[in-house]
């Protein structure tokens, strides 16, 4: 069978293709039809030829199979040192094998890319740090998956995602109405305590264009509201819009180049149109790595940088508390033992390490925080990184993988772990679900609400009768 | 044949190994794309040579990044290795001599006898210990292809009869004629395999150091060197 009805090549571009797949429960005939697929190795040479220029071809000759990289990935820690999960081994047994053949590889082959591209390496980009010739095979891995992308090999999960963001320019069915309704309704709903509270949609020219995760609206719309409420109290002139408004990116996830140009683009239009002065996104890693540091090349903008300057929240809450915009009630800061964890793609892959602990020593009573070993630039990966949390098929691989978080957080003694991430705070609770350790977690929006003390002419006002 | 093997033979081996890795340099920067490596070099250049240097800086000098701390045993082993195999050959008084003899350079430095001997024994006891970490570790010997315990053997092999050669063990010219040859055929394989690192290291060093000085790291300020 060269292409299959639900596992083919092509990429998933109206709503029937779509509502075909997701009819499809966890995948099961879009996993046997993936069985069956045809290899098109003429596509996959061109490919080569035209992308594995000299970064990437050095680095798969040179490695000099020194083992260096072993313990520098969680899954190999997590797994007991077996050696197949090796860094190295992983993308020399696979990218490796498709180079060195030229591109004549078989169908069993590009199955056995997808599992070790999604299940054995979240793309955290820790092995890189380690390695004597800064070999990063997170960056190899992100470009595996694009060859396993195009050639229909990648989770069902992430071939819906990646179908998303071309059919809705978000990851989730949440269209632009449904958004700016949810917004409408997240105002509306605080009114009682917050009393001319607003959430501005398509404000031209408002110091601060805010944009987020999907999920935010489709699930969890009180964090809008959360953000809406510290934005109130900051007291700042600021917008979304209502195109435009998805931060994140399934599409970079599943490797699917053109729908993160698409996905991106559609960040970038806003911009242009709005001209806010800065971009702000929500609380998630790889939302910022998307649309802030990887966004700018996949539209081809040369200088590499977003058409505004595009914060991540941490690096305005940090602002916020530093201007005394938001100030923190003394007696309400944390007073149990607490860490933080580090999101790889804004702290190892944009480095704002010292944001985050600024942010701490506001939040957290001196004393009381603690970090996790290693931690900042070297931290591991929460365990769900790189699209995992959201992949059915590996939910074993990734719940073993979380092992290395788990014991990271006991170690510090915390009984609260702070992940201002939506992937982390997604691993964490996972975490706590599968080994029942007793810790909360928490993002930074629902504490800062709790801390900050309101100013009294944003409070409701008492009846007078 | 010594004439030969010490004169026209030698040009070719210094011929092959310079322009095969200047070919690998012009090549390797040549195939940088900004596009698809995702690094505005173009556009940040201050930025990304700052980065290039910290990069390369941090992991030549040993112990200066947090990757070679992480593994204190291996790291001394690999410096040990690489000093004696950089520093022998080319400040060996034997070797200098060659340069006087031809081309009269006489200001070329050189190391006592008693240090050359040293390095050279501390060159062949760590190939043994790399060839021993190779198969021990099951980490390492999941990677290890023939081709690694291949490129040890030619690399150690100009040091081993070099050795023999100095300490008039059994039959000299045999021994000499194996050390010339055998570097020879060394310097010749350099461009054309991973022992091509001797740039190849600068190279990806470099542009990892790009990377992350321009894009990936650019708002950390110290510390941190990938």
């Amino acid at each position: 069978m060269p292409e299959g009805i639900l596992c083919n090549k092509l990429p998933v571009t109206s709503k029937e293709k779509l509502d075909a797949l997701l009819a499809d429960t966890r995948g099961r005939q879009y996993y046997e039809e993936m069985e069956q697929i045809e290899v098109d190795v003429e596509k996959l040479q061109n490919s080569l030829q035209a992308t594995l220029k000299s970064r990437l071809r050095t680095w798969l000759e040179i490695c000099a199979h020194c083992g260096y990289c072993a313990d520098t990935c969680f899954f190999y820690l997590a797994n007991r040192k077996d050696p197949t999960q090796v860094p190295a081994y992983k993308i020399q047994s696979t990218l490796g094998e498709i180079v060195k053949k030229n591109g004549n590889v078989t169908n069993e082959h590009m199955r056995y890319c997808m599992d070790v591209a999604w299940a054995k390496c979240t793309c955290c980009n820790r092995c890189g740090s380690f390695c004597p010739y800064g070999i990063d095979m997170g960056v190899m891995f992100g470009y595996l998956r694009g060859l396993c992308y195009s050639q229909g090999f990648v989770p069902w999960e992430l071939k819906i995602g990646s179908g998303m963001h071309r059919i809705y320019r978000a990851q989730m069915d949440v269209t632009s109405e449904d958004w700016v309704e949810t917004c409408e309704w997240m105002a509306d709903e605080q009114q009682d305590e917050w009393p001319g509270l607003e959430i501005p949609v398509d404000k031209e020219d408002a110091d601060i264009l805010y944009t987020v995760n999907a999920r935010e609206p489709k699930h969890y719309p009180e964090d809008i509201a959360e953000a809406a409420i510290l934005f109130h109290i900051a007291g700042e002139n600021w917008t979304v819009a209502s195109n435009g408004w998805e931060q994140t990116s399934l599409a970079m996830f599943a490797g699917d180049w053109e729908a993160c140009q698409m996905q991106v683009k559609s960040v970038y239009d806003a911009i242009e149109r709005l001209r806010p002065k800065r971009v702000m996104g929500t609380e998630c890693g790889h939302a910022h790595r998307a649309t802030v540091i990887e966004g700018p090349y996949w539209v081809g903008r040369e200088d590499g940088l977003p058409p505004a300057p595009y914060l991540h929240y941490t690096e305005w809450v940090a602002e916020a508390l530093r201007t005394g915009k938001i100030k923190i009630d003394p007696e309400k800061r944390i007073k149990e033992l607490v860490t933080l964890q580090d999101s790889c793609n804004y702290v190892r892959n944009y480095g704002l390490k010292n944001v985050t602990r600024e942010i701490m020593s506001y939040l957290v009573e001196p004393g009381y925080f603690v970090e996790m070993s290693p931690c900042k630039e070297y931290n591991f990966c929460c365990g769900g990184g790189g699209g995992l949390n959201g992949i059915g098929r590996y939910r074993e691989q990734r719940n073993m993988g979380l092992k290395v978080k788990r014991d990271q957080i006991l170690a510090t003694g915390a009984k609260l772990v702070i992940a201002p991430c939506h992937n982390c705070w997604d691993a964490i609770r996972d975490l706590e679900e599968v080994y029942e350790l007793g810790f909360r977690w928490s993002f930074l929006k629902p504490l800062l609400i709790k801390m900050a003390i309101v100013p009294d002419h944003l409070k409701p006002q008492e009846e007078e009768e | 044949m010594y004439q030969f093997i010490t004169g026209p033979l030698l040009w070719l081996a210094f011929g092959i190994f310079f322009v095969g890795l200047g070919a690998r340099i012009v090549l390797y920067i040549r195939g940088l794309n900004w596009r698809l490596d995702r690094v505005a070099y173009r556009a940040h250049i201050g930025q990304g040579i700052r980065g290039a240097l910290q990069s390369i800086l941090h992991w030549l000098v040993p112990f200066y990044s947090e990757g070679w701390r992480s593994k204190p045993l291996y790291t001394t082993i690999f410096y040990i290795f690489h000093i004696g195999l950089v520093v022998t050959p080319l400040f060996l008084a034997g070797h200098v001599l060659i340069l006087k003899e031809r081309w009269g350079i006489t200001w070329w430095p050189t190391i006592s006898m008693g240090l050359a001997d040293v390095l050279t024994i501390a060159v062949i006891i760590t190939v043994v210990m790399i060839a021993v970490r190779r198969f021990a570790l099951p980490e390492v010997r999941i990677l290890t292809t023939f081709y690694d315990y291949f490129l040890l053997l030619i690399t150690v092999t100009p040091f081993v009869s070099g050795f023999l050669a100095a300490q008039q063990f059994g039959d000299y010219t045999f021994w000499l004629y194996t050390h010339i040859l055998s570097s020879e055929a060394l310097l010749i394989a350099i461009p054309f395999t991973k022992l091509s690192h001797i740039v190849g290291f600068f190279l990806s060093r470099g542009q990892i150091g790009m990377d992350f000085g321009i894009k990936r790291a650019w708002k950390a300020k110290g510390g941190f060197a990938w």
